[in-house]
């Protein structure tokens, strides 16, 4: 057993509501998972449980953990953002270093201190003194010098500007990434993060719509462009999903024979946003 | 025992200004009021009694009626910190759960390898320990500086300090006796201190409200019934708080002992217990059935703080 997530049958209610709808999911070690869904998909819900930080129904398993009893001991092993500016604002920087320091027994000052001497935020800033983008560089800074297992980020970038958004993706695929680790990210801004993921799960109404990895996208699903006189032609091959761009109708196609559509137009790999507007719409019709 | 004790840090970090600030701006207040007292008193000095005529005739009395003077006065010093240290402690057990759940930085908090359990209790450490700790360093601070600035003025007047001051009053004996009493007065609050982190760890907003309302409420209930009843008022919530209240082992009034006047434990209403400031009084209430009651109650609320502090991440 080397998934470092395992859920089956994970369900999550409130009191009216069901957020997560049994799920079955398993992670792999050595992976970057996206778990893309819209807004009250259940995704928050999903990483809680995960983290241990709400409760849930079925069985979950984080690297041979139970979340719900085991949350401290879980987190020797896995670090999470849970969105942005989470850090308490009155903390020092030199004491928010000194504390995860004395918690957290796989936390290592020196990486720390060399992640953040390439950023403006010096050891004496208060965290209510620094700006949101700052912020996010410290968090990161402070989670990336933890060697763990499992990294989770949830909407580690809302609200940054663009420099910032890139820098934190670059930073985290160049100097903290390796086989061993995995990390799991759910974000809206799909765009930023598909050429860093291996692995798509997409959530819609509590339910997982798409488990795929990045490879099995670019074998499995293509994108294809005509003229609106192929149109019909094109429909007969039965797409998911069907869009007009600059009056030409744009299909997708999942399993598809490339030789026939070929014949009928241009051929693209879709865009992770365009599979997940695919996969959110297509359902529903 | 490392996590702990950075917990207790961040406790500290983060509560400077009330654990830290508070009682050093208490004392500074203090002084300066002591120097305002002597400026006042010489500047009278020839139409009153002056200083000096009033030195020589307080190194005439009997010594040890002094230093039993000395003795009380050391002691109330420390009432006035105490009061204090009951606002700050009160004020931080109950922003204790609630504000980093207000902030969101519990998503933090949790991020790091500490369980619940030791997250509240190194608050409750701080409330206990570090808080009164504190306040009894700079209660002490503010004592010896009171002492030489008396002593100084003292020697200027041709008088002994030491005779005079100095080797009266027992103060290393004060001292001791304020911390243990202190120290058994936070054992003491245990169901209190409970009951704040309990409403810190579930008040949506204004938790002062939510500590404050429903035992008021309750205690109101209690007695409209029981006069609507008997038409009497008999024993209900506000009595048995005045009743921990009158029989905690804290430093905070005074009283007759015997035929002697001073400073006493708790408020001299009660009679279950011996007011006479002493360790083995202050024990008698630790190991009191009242007590045992105490922890029973200060288990299931702090349990219950506990349970929710679990869920607090849930919505």
């Amino acid at each position: 057993m080397n998934n470092v997530i395992e859920a089956r049958g994970l369900t999550k209610r409130y009191r009216r509501t069901v957020a997560v709808d049994n799920i079955d999911l398993q992670i792999p070690a050595g992976r970057i998972v996206g778990l893309i869904g819209p807004n009250g998909a259940g995704k928050t819900s999903a990483l809680k449980a995960i983290l241990g930080l709400a409760t849930y129904e079925g069985d979950l398993n984080v690297l041979g953990k139970s979340p719900a009893r085991d949350r401290a001991a879980l987190m020797e092993e896995v670090c999470f953002i849970a969105d942005v500016a989470v850090l308490p604002r009155w903390i020092r920087v030199w004491q928010l270093i000194e504390l995860t320091e004395h918690i957290h027994p796989k936390f290592s000052r020196e990486k720390c201190l060399q992640y953040l001497s390439s950023t403006k935020v010096t050891l004496d800033h208060r965290v209510k003194q620094l700006s949101k983008g700052m912020v996010a560089q410290l968090h990161l800074a402070i989670v990336m010098a933890i060697d763990v297992k499992l990294l989770v980020l949830d909407e580690p970038t809302l609200g940054l500007d663009i420099l910032y958004r890139k820098q934190f993706y670059t930073n985290l695929l160049n100097d903290y990434f390796d086989e061993e680790r995995t990390i799991v990210i759910t974000t809206h801004q799909v765009e930023e993060v598909e050429h860093i993921l291996s692995d798509l799960i997409f959530i819609k109404d509590g339910r997982i719509a798409l488990d795929c990895s990045m490879d099995e996208v670019q074998e499995s699903y293509i994108e294809l462009m005509v003229a609106p006189d192929k149109a019909a032609a094109a429909r007969e091959y039965g797409p998911l999903y069907e869009r007009e761009l600059f009056g030409r109708h744009i299909f997708l196609y999942e399993n598809a024979n490339r030789e026939q559509l070929k014949a009928l137009g241009e051929l693209h790999t879709p865009s992770v946003a365009d599979l997940f507007v695919a996969t959110m719409n297509g359902g529903d019709s | 025992m490392n996590r702990l004790l950075a917990l207790v840090k961040r406790e500290f970090w983060e509560n400077k200004g009330a654990f830290r600030t508070t009682p050093l701006v208490f004392a500074g207040v203090l002084l300066g009021a002591q120097v305002m007292f002597l400026i006042t008193f010489n500047h009278f000095d020839n139409e009153f009694q002056s200083l000096k005529e009033l030195l020589h005739f307080i190194s005439t009395q009997d010594v040890a009626l002094r230093s039993k003077v000395l003795y009380e006065i050391n002691m109330s010093l420390s009432v006035l910190f105490a009061m204090i240290l009951a606002f700050v402690v009160f004020f931080y057990l109950l922003g204790s759960l609630y504000d980093d759940r207000k902030d969101r930085s519990i998503l933090f908090w949790k991020s790091l390898p500490a369980s619940d359990t030791m997250t509240i209790g190194s608050k409750l450490l701080s409330a206990m320990v570090v808080a009164p700790l504190i306040f009894w360093v700079v209660y002490i601070l503010t004592h010896i500086l009171i002492m030489l600035l008396f002593s100084v003025v003292i020697l200027t007047l041709g008088e002994n300090p030491w005779t005079l001051l100095l080797s009266l009053g027992s103060p290393f004996k004060v001292w001791s006796l304020v911390l243990a009493s202190w120290f058994a007065q936070a054992i003491w609050a245990l169901p209190l201190y409970g009951w704040l982190m309990l409403v810190s760890s579930f008040a949506p907003r204004i938790p002062l409200l939510f500590a404050i309302l429903p035992p008021v409420v309750l205690g109101v209930l209690e007695l409209w019934i029981d006069f609507l009843k008997t038409f009497t008022v008999n024993d209900n919530l506000f009595g048995l708080f005045g009743k921990w209240f009158a029989n905690s082992p804290l430093i905070m009034s005074a009283d007759n002992h015997g035929d002697e006047f001073g400073v006493a434990l708790g408020a001299p209403l009660t009679s279950e217990f011996d007011h006479a400031v002493t360790i083995s009084n202050m024990l008698d209430r630790l190991f009191s059935s009242d007590m045992l009651i105490n922890l029973v109650i200060a288990a299931i609320f702090l349990g219950a703080a506990l349970w929710l502090r679990r869920r607090a991440t849930e919505s």
